[in-house]
């Protein structure tokens, strides 16, 4: 029964992945950008019918996103943690895995870091160079952790058949919650009043080295770089990374292959697991410095998804995607000091990208209706 | 067909097996662990099971119909969100922070209504512009996550509304008296009837009636109800848009029983959305067996009063997860299910 109940899934995912291939790159660029200003366009109209002024949301937007250093810098903070998150999602979805748990990998990526690090630091000097291994050794801790995490949905998948989209949002919700629990209770710092871990020494901190912004350091930035280049060669020249693709590219022709799909996906899995746990690590210590409830540290795991939808699951195009996504999140912070405007509005239009994105179809009519096909068909 | 027999036989093994399990779990814990079973299961504590449960139960029939047409709506846990914050939204407007239970059962009625609406344009881009389910699904989540506290905010300065007015128990003169039997079925809330009768209707109109058999011939053999002369659009069409309207009226009932709305987190739907496609996963694609399951996830969701009054000390917040790990366990020990054929297949039409 079960070779037969699987491959319903197994068949829509095929058919969802095959219809995502069958656009171009310069199809992919219009989608998304038309889906960008079609998903802000609403958001105007909504502003201005909730009685507030879209132009000036719209200056807003642009001022809070990329508008001076301070926002810019604001912007490559959340940027970075969008571009690890984002990769992590990409790595699933190209193998044809919905990997929805990426936030809850994130969570327990960035838990683990702070409580490694707070365990370790009182066995080295408080030297930078110890700042540096301890650093190391709780990123380490962060991506088994976090890939042991999304290791399980992967197995659950894989050898039971349990659909992975619910497995990984209810991993979501553990996760969040035990995390929580534990910052309020056993990991609580000493003497805090809010339910955080201690906070991270002092020198266990990346440099800032161009910003003034204390919670960005390019160091961060190029940690993140370094991984979407690590994951892009592992994708395009090796052999896990071969599997990977064809079995998101079509499952019959990977299987006829020899490619074994049962193990496939819990290798996907587990590496998407681990760079989300990097992405939990990199937020740990160089936004936050210390873990508080995970229920408010933002939905870095979530807005992934619509990263890497936007970047059509490519590794290389989460970047200039997340540079979007990091700049509207941005945005947010900004518009919520100094604006009426309930910030919410933009994980709305964020879901609104999304939705766009994934309905390719609708622009490719509209295009050819209006005439303005050429480009699109 | 074979198969088939073969399989229900299996399902049916498993759910006794699961079953016993339960109750082998139950009596050890009585017996080893000495926790206190017959505080637990009080005739409160099956009242609440039965009122959240009904949420769960009225988006997990909306998604079984959905899906038996052939369309993986996964996008109830948005649905949702906009059900609760909508029925919140119309009687606060209606009512103040005052409402009464008229304010409250037309705010019931708005937020169906609304959510029809919005499973109408939904459904346009599923089946007319063959979006991705699976992707157009999530983002219904994050639009509802978006959109849903922003209205609050917009309304109420907070993400969270004030205290409005929570759905009054309906008394059976009389049989409300009856031990045990009385105070959880006539003296109870009547959405609790609502969702009951929802899932009956439901299981006549799908197995007893011909748009029963186009729904399940739309998601099994579209092909064939192409040939009957039915258009398997417009069976989509309605499928999706009633699956989005009951997501829409589970939100709504949760609202009514909570009393307010909540927009802090997840929001108040927290995961109900997704609880309910796994209901009906378990439920085998049978309405009532779907709301069968969500008396199970009503019940974890209910465990930590009884845990409390009971004396038993666990943190709120771990107890609070029960119902995700149910899920995962659910999901793993009953396996994959055999979804109708066609599910995520566009369809299109010979002429």
């Amino acid at each position: 029964m079960s070779a037969d109940d699987s491959g319903g899934i197994r068949d829509l995912l095929d058919r969802a992945a095959a219809r995502a291939l069958d656009l171009t790159v310069l199809e992919r660029l219009a989608l998304a950008a038309a889906s960008t200003v079609l998903a802000l366009c609403i958001g105007l109209v909504v502003v201005a019918a909730a009685g507030y002024d879209p132009v000036a949301f719209l200056a807003n937007v642009f001022e809070g996103s990329f508008g001076d250093a301070s926002a810019t810098a604001r912007t490559l903070k959340f940027t970075t943690v969008l571009v690890l998150t984002g990769v992590a999602v990409a790595i699933a979805f190209r193998a044809g895995v919905f990997n929805i748990g990426v936030q809850g990998q994130f969570v327990v990526g960035g838990f683990v870091t702070v409580v490694t690090i707070l365990w370790l630091a009182p066995m080295l000097p408080a030297s930078p160079a110890a700042g540096v291994v301890l650093m190391v050794l709780g990123t380490f801790a962060a991506v088994v952790a976090a890939g042991l995490y999304a290791a399980l949905p992967g197995v659950l998948k894989a050898y039971a058949g349990a659909n992975e989209i619910i497995t990984t949002i209810m991993l979501n919700f553990v996760a969040t919650g035990v995390v929580g629990y534990l910052v309020e209770g056993p990991f609580r710092g000493e003497g805090n009043r809010a339910p955080n871990t201690a906070r991270l020494p002092e020198y266990v901190s990346l440099p800032r080295v161009v910003f003034e912004n204390p919670d960005f350091s390019v160091v961060g930035f190029a940690v993140a770089l370094l991984v979407v280049a690590l994951v892009a060669v592992l994708m395009v020249r090796t052999t896990v990374g071969y599997d990977m693709v064809t079995s998101g590219y079509q499952q019959a022709a990977a299987t006829y292959s020899g490619v074994d799909a049962k193990r496939t996906i819990v290798t996907t899995m587990t590496l998407s697991g681990m760079v989300a746990g990097v992405a939990g690590a990199v937020f740990a210590i160089m936004i936050q410095g210390y873990y508080s409830d995970p229920a408010g540290i933002g939905t870095y795991g979530f807005d992934a998804i619509a990263v890497s939808l936007l970047a059509a699951n490519n590794p290389l195009g989460v970047v200039p995607a997340s540079l979007l996504f990091g700049g509207l999140d941005s945005a947010g912070s900004y518009i919520s000091i100094n604006s009426d405007v309930p910030v919410q509005l933009i994980d709305g239009i964020v879901g609104l990208v999304v939705l766009f994105v994934a309905a390719p179809e609708l622009f490719r009519m509209a295009a050819r209706r209006t005439g303005l096909g050429g480009e699109e068909r | 067909m074979s198969g088939a027999t073969l399989e229900t036989g299996e399902r049916t093994r498993l759910l006794v097996g699961g079953v016993l399990v339960v109750v082998a779990i139950a009596v050890l814990s009585t017996t080893v662990f000495d926790l206190p079973v017959a505080d637990i299961l009080t005739v409160g504590f099956v009242e609440r099971l039965l009122q959240a449960a009904s949420p769960i139960a009225l988006a997990a029939i909306g998604g079984l119909y959905a899906e038996k047409s052939g369309v993986f709506n996964i996008g109830l846990e948005g649905f949702m969100i906009f059900g609760a914050v909508t029925a919140a939204s119309v009687t606060f407007l209606l009512g103040g922070e005052g409402p009464n239970q008229a304010d409250l059962w037309v705010g019931i009625l708005g937020a169906t209504v609304v959510c029809t609406l919005f499973a109408f344009a939904f459904a346009v881009l599923l089946v007319r512009y063959q979006a991705n389910q699976i992707v157009a699904g999530l983002a219904v989540w994050f639009v509802g996550l978006g959109f849903g506290p922003f209205l609050a905010v917009l309304l109420w300065g907070n993400r969270n509304s004030p205290g409005l007015t929570s759905m009054n128990d309906l008394t059976v003169p009389v049989l409300s008296e009856l031990p045990v039997v009385g105070p959880l079925l006539f003296d109870t809330s009547p959405l609790v009837w609502l969702a009951a009768l929802v899932a009956v209707a439901a299981w006549v109109v799908l197995f007893r009636t011909k748009y029963g058999y186009w729904i399940q011939a739309a998601g099994e053999n579209p092909e064939a109800l192409d040939t009957a002369g039915i258009d398997v659009a417009r069976v989509r069409y309605a499928a999706v848009v009633f699956s989005g309207a009951m997501a829409g009226l589970g939100g709504a009932v949760l609202m009514a029983h909570a009393g307010s709305f909540t927009g802090t987190g997840d929001t108040m739907v927290n995961g109900r959305g997704w609880i309910a496609i796994v209901a009906y996963l378990f439920g085998n694609y049978n309405p009532i067996g779907a709301a069968a399951a969500a008396l199970l996830f009503g019940g974890l969701d209910m465990l930590q009063i009884q845990f409390q009054t009971a004396g038993i000390e666990l943190p709120n917040r771990l107890v609070n997860l029960f119902p995700y790990v149910a899920v995962v366990v659910v999901l793993t020990v009953w396996g994959s299910t055999r979804m109708p054929s066609a599910v995520g297949e566009h369809y299109e039409s010979e002429e």
